[in-house]
C-alpha cells in the first residue's frame, strides 16, 4: 500500500539534506532536479512498494515574491493509487516534489 | 499477374488485419489461439524472409530465380488472401467440402499423414524422377523413425501402427481419388498451377473462418512448406551429419514430449475413432445436405445442421487443442530442420516446386471440381447468405472459444509453460548454425514479446472491469501567494544582518554666505510733535554693554553719590559766581560797601521772604568746613508769615553760594547759640531760651520735612531731629542755654578730620563726641551723641524727643554745677553768672567760663582742681563787669583773649592767674561785643564794639593801641565772626558782619593784616615776654 505519510517523510528528509543551503542558480537547477528526482525515486523503491509504479516529479523555482500555484490531477484508481507531495522553501528557491504511486495489477 | 497481385496485396492484408481486429475486439479471450496462429504465420514469413535473405547472400547469381520463387511465394500468399475473399462467397457451398476435408485432416494425424503422404508421394516421385535424393531423404526419415523407434519402440510403434491403420483407410480413399484425378491433372499441369494455388487458398480460408481448424490447416501449410524445403534439403549430403545430429536432438525432445503426450495420444486414439465415426455420419449428413442445398433449403436448417456440427467440433476441439499444440511444437521442430534444408538445397527447388503443387492439386482437385460445380449452382442464390452465416459462425466460434478459455485455464497455463520450452530450443538450434543467429533471436523476441503482451492484454482486459478509473480530485501541490510590497521590502532591507551602504552627498546641506554686516537694531520711542526737549528716547540698557563684552563696572553707589554731592556743590558754586558776574547791580553794591580795612566785600542773600524782619543773633563757622556758616535768625519783630511766625530759623550757608541758604532749620523756641558737630557738618546743635537742646541732622531726606512753596521756590524747613525739650526733666536745663560747645575726644585727630572732611563727611559714625551745653545758672550738661542704626518711621516709644524717621539722639552724660564748683566762696557770695564757656582745643578736658563779675573760671570736665583756678584782671578788685567774649589762641599756645563789657581787653596765659597784657579804654569805654584772633596771623586779632567799630590789633606792630579802627557806617553791627582758612597761606581773611537789619556782609580784610608774616609766633612770643 502506498502510504503517503511515509513517502512524504522520505521526500522531506531528502529535501532537507540536499537543499538546506542551496542558492538558486539557474544553470544548476536542471541537473539538481534530475538528481533529486532520481534520488527520491530510488529511495522510494527501497521503501518496498513492489507493486507500485512510481512517478516522481520535482519542480524547483526561484523565490522572487511572485505567486505560484501548482496543482495536479490524476486519472487513476483512487482505491489503490495515491500520491504524496512535499514543499521545501528556501530564501532563494522553492522546491515542490510530488510522488505518484500507481498499482500494478 | 505479378503486378496485379502486388496491387491487391495491400488491400487483402488490410482486410485480413481488419478481420483480426474484429476478432480481437469481439473476443479477447481468443487471443491466444489467434496469436499462436499469427505467430506461426509470422514465423513462416520470417522464415521465408530469412530464406530469401540468405539466398541473396549466398548466391546472388541465382537471385533471379529466387526472386521469382519468392514472388511466387508471396504471390501465392497474396493469392491465397485474394482467393480467400473470393472463396468466402462460395463458402457455404463448400462447407460440405470443407467439412469433409477437415474431417479428413482430423482423421489423419499430422505426422502420420505427412509421413505417409511424403512416403506415398515420394514413392511416386521416386519412381518418376529423383530416386536418389528421395532415398536419402527416406533414409533420413527412416533413420529418424528408426532412431525414434529404437529408443521408444513400443510406444511409437503401437501408435504408429494404429495410426497407420486408420490412416491407410483414409488414404486409400484419397489416393484412389487422387490417382484418378492425377491422370487428368497431369495433362493440365501448367494450366492448373494457378488453380492449385486457389485450392490452397480455399483451404486456408476455411482455416481462418473456422478457428478450430486453423491449426490443422496450418500444419498442412507447414507441410507444404516442408515439402518445398524438405526435398531440396535432403539433397544436400554434406550437411547430413549435422542434420542427423540435430534430428537426433530433436527426436530426443520429441520423445520427452511424446512421453508426456502419450496419454493424450492414447486418449486421442479413442477420440479419433469416435471422430472417424462421426465423420462418417457427417459425410452422410453432408450428402444429405448437398441434396438439401441443391434443393435450396433454407438457411435456418443449415444453421441448425451446423450447430450440431459446431458442438461436435467444440467437443473435438478440446481434444484437438492439445493435439494442436503438440503438433505445433513438432511442426516447429520440423520446420527448423526443413528450413535449414531448404536453405542448403535450393538448387532443385524450382524443379521440385511444381511437383509440390502438383501434389496439392492432386489433393484438392476433386474438391475443386465439386466446389466449382456447386459454385455454378449455388453462387447466385447463396452469396448474401454465406456472408451472414459466416459472421454468425465467427461469432459462435468466438463465444465458444471464450467459454472454453474460461473453463480451460489450466490448459493455457500448460501452453504458457510449453512455449518457453520451445523458445529454449531455438538458441540451441541457432548455436549449431551460427549463420542465422540474428533472425531467430528476433523472431523469438518478438514471439515472447507478443506472448507477454497478449498476457498483459488479457490481464488488463480481465482487470479493467474490476478497476474503475476516475478523475480523482485535483491536488493542490503548491499555493504560494505573491509577496506584497511591504514584505518584499522587509525581506530585502528589514533584516538585522543586512548591510546597507549609505552614500551621503550632503546635497541638502546648503550654505549661503552674506557679506553684509548684521544690522544693529535698537528700540526707541519718538514723540510727535516734540513738545519738550526730549522728543525721543528708549532703553539704552546694560544689555548693549554686556553684548559688547565689556563688563559693567561695579558702581559703588555710595561713592557715586558722594562724588555727585560734592560735585554738585562745586557746580553750584560756579553757577553762583557766574550769577554774581551776570548781576552787576548786586555785585556793585557789595563792592560799594567795602570798608577801609577790607579789599572787597559781598553779602549773603538774606533777602528771603522767611528771613524778613529777623535779626541775626548768632553767626558760627564750622571748624572743619570753613566755608559753612550758620546764621541764627531770631523771631521777627512783626508777624509776617503765619506759619513761620513763631519760629526761629537757622540758615546753613555756603559762603561760595551766597544767593541762598543751603538748608533752613526751624524750631519753636528762640535759639541763642548754635554749633556744628566737631568732625563733620552733618549735625547742627542749638540751645534755646527755654533750656532745650536741639539737634538737626542735615543728612535727613528733605521729603520727610515740611516743605513750603514761597514765591515759586521750594523751601524745605527742617524741624529738629532730636529735642531735649520736655524730656529728661531731672537733668535738663531749666534756664536759657547760653552756650553749646562740641567736645571732641581728641583735638589732634580733629585736624585729620579736617583734611579728610570730604571723605568722612557722610560717614554714619565718626568718632564719638560730646556736646556741652551751659545755661545761665551755671549748669553744664554733657551729652553723648548717638546715631541710631535703625530708622523707625513710625516714631520711637522710648525716645520721645526723636522725630519720626530720625537717626540721631542725645543721651545725657553728666551734669556739672559750675557756680558751686568753679568759684571760691568769696566769689560765690557775689552770685557770679556764667555767660560764656570755651573748651581748650588742645585739651578738651579743660574749659574756661566767663562770668559777669569780671572773672574767668577754669575748670575741667572730670571736676579736678586745676591752677589757676581763676583768671583775674590786673586790678585785683571785683567789679561787676561781664565777660562778653573769650577766644583761644588758634596756633597752639595756651593763650586766650577776653573781652569785657567795660571795653577792656585782656590777654591771658593758661598758666598765670593774671593777664599778660591788658588794654583798657581802647574802645573808649564801649563794650566789646565780639573779639577773635585772626585765623591766618597769630599776632592779629579783631575786635567789634557795640558802636559798630571794628578794631584791628597787630601786636607785632603796636602792642598798646589797635593798628586800625573802622566804623561800619550804615547800620549797627550785631555780631561779627571771622572767615578764613588757617591751613592756606593765600591770605584770604574775611569778616562776617551781621547787621541789625538782618544783612550779612562779608568783608575781605586787606592783605597786610591777612597775610602771615614770617616767624610771627616767635615775635609774638617775644612781645609777650617783653610785656612782663
Amino acid at each position: 500500500r502506498f502510504k503517503s505519510s511515509t513517502v512524504k517523510e522520505c521526500i522531506h528528509t531528502i529535501l532537507m539534506e540536499k537543499l538546506a543551503n542551496v542558492e538558486y542558480v539557474p544553470e544548476e537547477m536542471p541537473q539538481l532536479t534530475k538528481s533529486l528526482s532520481e534520488m527520491i525515486k530510488d529511495r522510494l523503491k527501497e521503501e518496498g512498494f513492489d507493486r507500485y509504479k512510481m512517478v516522481v516529479q520535482v519542480v524547483i523555482g526561484e523565490q522572487r515574491g511572485e505567486g505560484v500555484n501548482m496543482a495536479a490531477r490524476c486519472f487513476w484508481d483512487a482505491d489503490t493509487d495515491s500520491y504524496a507531495h512535499d514543499v521545501f522553501m528556501n530564501d532563494s528557491l522553492f522546491c515542490v516534489v510530488a510522488a505518484f504511486g500507481c498499482f500494478y495489477y | 499477374m505479378e503486378g496485379d497481385k502486388r496491387r491487391t496485396k495491400e488491400d487483402t492484408w488490410k482486410s485480413e488485419e481488419l478481420r483480426k481486429h474484429l476478432r480481437t475486439s469481439e473476443a479477447d479471450s481468443k487471443n491466444e489461439d489467434q496469436k499462436h496462429r499469427e505467430k506461426k504465420l509470422q514465423k513462416e514469413k520470417s522464415v521465408y524472409d530469412t530464406d530469401t535473405h540468405k539466398h541473396e547472400r549466398k548466391d546472388r547469381g541465382k537471385s533471379k530465380e529466387r526472386t521469382k520463387e519468392r514472388e511466387r511465394f508471396k504471390s501465392s500468399e497474396r493469392d491465397r488472401d485474394k482467393m480467400r475473399e473470393r472463396e468466402r462467397r462460395k463458402e457455404h457451398q463448400r462447407e460440405e467440402d470443407r467439412v469433409r476435408y477437415k474431417d479428413k485432416l482430423h482423421e489423419s494425424s499430422l505426422e502420420k499423414e505427412r509421413y505417409s503422404i511424403s512416403k506415398g508421394r515420394e514413392s511416386n516421385r521416386e519412381q518418376d524422377k529423383k530416386h536418389k535424393r528421395h532415398e536419402i531423404k527416406q533414409i533420413d526419415t527412416q533413420d529418424n523413425l528408426k532412431s525414434f523407434e529404437g529408443r521408444d519402440k513400443e510406444h511409437h510403434r503401437r501408435r504408429e501402427s494404429r495410426h497407420h491403420l486408420e490412416e491407410e483407410k483414409k488414404r486409400s480413399k484419397e489416393r484412389e481419388r487422387r490417382h484418378t484425378e492425377k491422370k487428368d491433372n497431369d495433362t493440365k499441369k501448367s494450366i492448373d498451377k494457378f488453380l492449385a494455388y486457389k485450392i490452397e487458398e480455399v483451404e486456408r480460408v476455411h482455416k481462418f473462418q473456422k478457428d478450430q481448424e486453423l491449426d490443422k490447416e496450418r500444419e498442412r501449410r507447414h507441410r507444404e512448406n516442408k515439402e518445398h524445403s524438405i526435398r531440396p534439403g535432403k539433397e544436400r549430403l554434406s550437411k547430413e551429419r549435422s542434420h542427423k545430429h540435430y534430428e537426433k536432438d530433436e527426436e530426443e525432445k520429441h520423445k520427452s514430449k511424446r512421453s508426456r503426450e502419450g496419454s493424450s495420444h492414447r486418449d486421442r486414439e479413442g477420440q479419433l475413432a469416435d471422430v472417424y465415426e462421426r465423420v462418417k455420419s457427417r459425410e452422410n449428413e453432408r450428402t444429405r445436405r448437398d441434396l438439401r442445398n441443391s434443393e435450396h433449403k433454407e438457411e435456418d436448417k443449415i444453421q441448425e445442421q451446423m450447430s450440431p456440427q459446431h458442438v461436435s467440433r467444440t467437443v473435438r476441439d478440446k481434444g484437438q487443442l492439445i493435439e494442436k499444440e503438440e503438433r505445433d511444437t513438432r511442426q516447429e521442430e520440423m520446420k527448423n530442420t526443413r528450413i535449414y534444408n531448404s536453405d542448403t538445397g535450393f538448387d532443385d527447388f524450382s524443379a521440385n516446386y511444381e511437383d509440390d503443387f502438383e501434389d496439392y492439386e492432386d489433393d484438392f482437385e476433386d474438391d475443386d471440381k465439386s466446389g466449382k460445380e456447386r459454385d455454378a449452382e449455388e453462387n447466385l442464390s447463396e452469396i448474401p447468405f454465406s456472408r451472414t452465416s459466416e459472421i454468425e459462425e465467427i461469432r459462435r466460434a468466438i463465444s465458444a472459444e471464450n467459454d472454453r478459455i474460461c473453463t480451460s485455464l489450466p490448459k493455457k497455463i500448460e501452453n504458457e509453460t510449453k512455449e518457453p520450452v520451445m523458445e529454449r530450443q531455438y538458441p540451441s538450434v541457432r548455436n549449431s548454425y551460427g549463420g542465422i543467429f540474428m533472425d531467430f533471436q528476433l523472431a523469438n523476441q518478438r514471439q515472447s514479446g507478443r506472448s507477454m503482451a497478449s498476457k498483459q492484454k488479457k490481464r488488463s482486459s480481465e482487470l479493467l472491469p474490476l478497476i474503475d478509473l476516475d478523475f480523482s480530485v485535483s491536488f493542490s501541490l503548491l499555493d504560494l501567494p505573491p509577496v506584497n510590497e511591504y514584505d518584499m521590502y522587509i525581506r530585502n532591507f528589514g533584516k538585522m544582518n543586512t548591510k546597507q551602504a549609505y552614500v551621503q552627498c550632503n546635497e541638502d546641506n546648503l550654505e549661503r554666505d552674506t557679506q553684509t554686516e548684521e544690522v544693529e537694531t535698537l528700540e526707541k520711542w519718538t514723540q510727535h510733535p516734540g513738545k519738550s526737549a526730549i522728543v525721543s528716547g528708549g532703553p539704552t540698557t546694560n544689555q548693549d554693554i554686556s553684548v559688547n563684552g565689556t563688563p559693567t563696572p561695579k558702581i559703588d553707589s555710595q561713592r557715586l553719590t558722594n562724588f555727585l554731592r560734592s560735585a554738585c556743590r562745586v557746580i553750584a558754586v560756579l553757577l553762583e559766581e557766574d550769577q554774581v558776574a551776570t548781576e552787576p547791580r548786586w555785585q556793585q553794591r557789595s563792592r560799594q560797601t567795602s570798608l577801609s580795612i577790607s579789599d572787597s566785600c559781598f553779602q549773603l542773600n538774606t533777602n528771603q521772604p522767611f528771613l524778613h524782619d529777623r535779626k541775626v543773633s548768632c553767626l558760627h563757622f564750622s571748624q572743619v568746613q570753613r566755608q559753612t556758616l550758620l546764621s541764627v535768625h531770631g523771631l521777627p519783630e512783626k508777624a509776617s508769615v503765619g506759619l513761620l511766625n513763631r519760629k526761629s530759623i537757622i540758615c546753613v550757608w555756603n559762603i561760595w553760594q551766597p544767593s541762598s541758604p543751603q538748608k533752613v532749620l526751624i524750631c519753636d523756641s528762640e535759639v541763642i547759640c548754635c554749633c556744628f558737630s566737631p568732625n563733620k557738618t552733618t549735625l547742627v546743635f542749638a540751645g534755646t531760651t527755654d533750656g532745650s537742646l536741639l539737634v538737626w541732622d542735615l543728612r535727613e531726606d528733605s521729603r520727610m520735612r515740611l516743605q513750603m512753596m514761597i514765591n515759586g521756590i521750594d523751601w524745605t524747613f527742617r524741624v529738629p531731629t532730636f529735642s531735649t525739650d520736655g524730656i529728661l526733666l531731672s537733668v535738663n536745663h531749666t534756664s536759657p542755654i547760653l552756650a553749646v560747645e562740641p567736645v571732641s575726644t581728641s583735638l589732634y585727630t580733629d585736624k585729620n578730620y579736617g583734611l579728610l572732611s570730604l571723605s568722612y563727611q557722610e560717614e554714619m559714625s565718626g568718632p564719638p563726641f560730646q556736646i556741652a551745653s551751659m545755661d545761665e545758672n551755671g549748669t553744664l550738661n554733657m551729652w553723648v551723641v548717638i546715631e541710631l542704626r535703625k530708622v523707625d518711621l513710625a516714631g520711637s516709644q522710648t525716645d520721645l524727643g526723636l522725630v519720626p524717621g530720625g537717626k540721631v539722639k542725645l543721651v545725657h552724660s553728666s551734669t556739672m554745677e559750675l557756680s558751686n564748683s568753679l568759684f571760691p566762696k568769696d566769689v560765690h557770695q557775689r552770685m557770679p553768672q556764667t555767660l560764656t564757656i570755651k573748651f581748650l582745643s588742645s585739651d578738651p578736658n579743660h574749659f574756661i567760663v566767663g562770668t559777669n563779675i569780671g572773672l574767668v573760671g577754669h575748670g575741667t570736665r572730670n571736676g579736678l582742681k586745676v591752677l589757676p583756678k581763676l583768671f583775674r584782671p590786673q586790678e585785683s578788685r571785683l567789679r561787676s563787669i561781664s565777660i562778653s567774649a573769650i577766644d583761644f589762641f588758634p596756633f597752639g599756645k595756651p593763650l586766650f583773649l577776653v573781652g569785657c563789657s567795660d571795653g577792656s581787653i585782656r590777654l591771658y596765659q593758661m598758666t598765670s592767674e593774671y593777664p599778660l597784657m591788658q588794654w583798657n579804654d581802647s574802645t573808649n569805654g564801649q563794650p566789646i561785643i565780639a573779639l577773635q584772633w585772626a585765623l591766618t596771623r597769630p599776632a592779629v586779632f579783631f575786635v567789634l564794639d557795640a558802636s559798630s567799630n571794628i578794631y584791628i590789633w597787630d601786636l607785632l606792630e603796636n602792642d598798646l593801641l589797635p593798628v586800625a579802627k573802622q566804623t561800619v557806617p550804615s547800620e549797627n553791627v550785631v555780631t561779627m565772626t571771622l572767615l578764613g582758612e588757617p591751613e592756606k597761606t593765600n591770605g584770604l581773611l574775611g569778616i562776617v558782619l551781621a547787621k541789625e537789619s538782618g544783612q550779612i556782609d562779608i568783608q575781605y580784610v586787606k592783605k597786610k593784616w591777612a597775610l602771615p608774616q614770617p616767624e610771627e609766633c616767635e615775635k609774638l612770643h617775644l612781645v609777650l615776654l617783653q610785656s612782663f
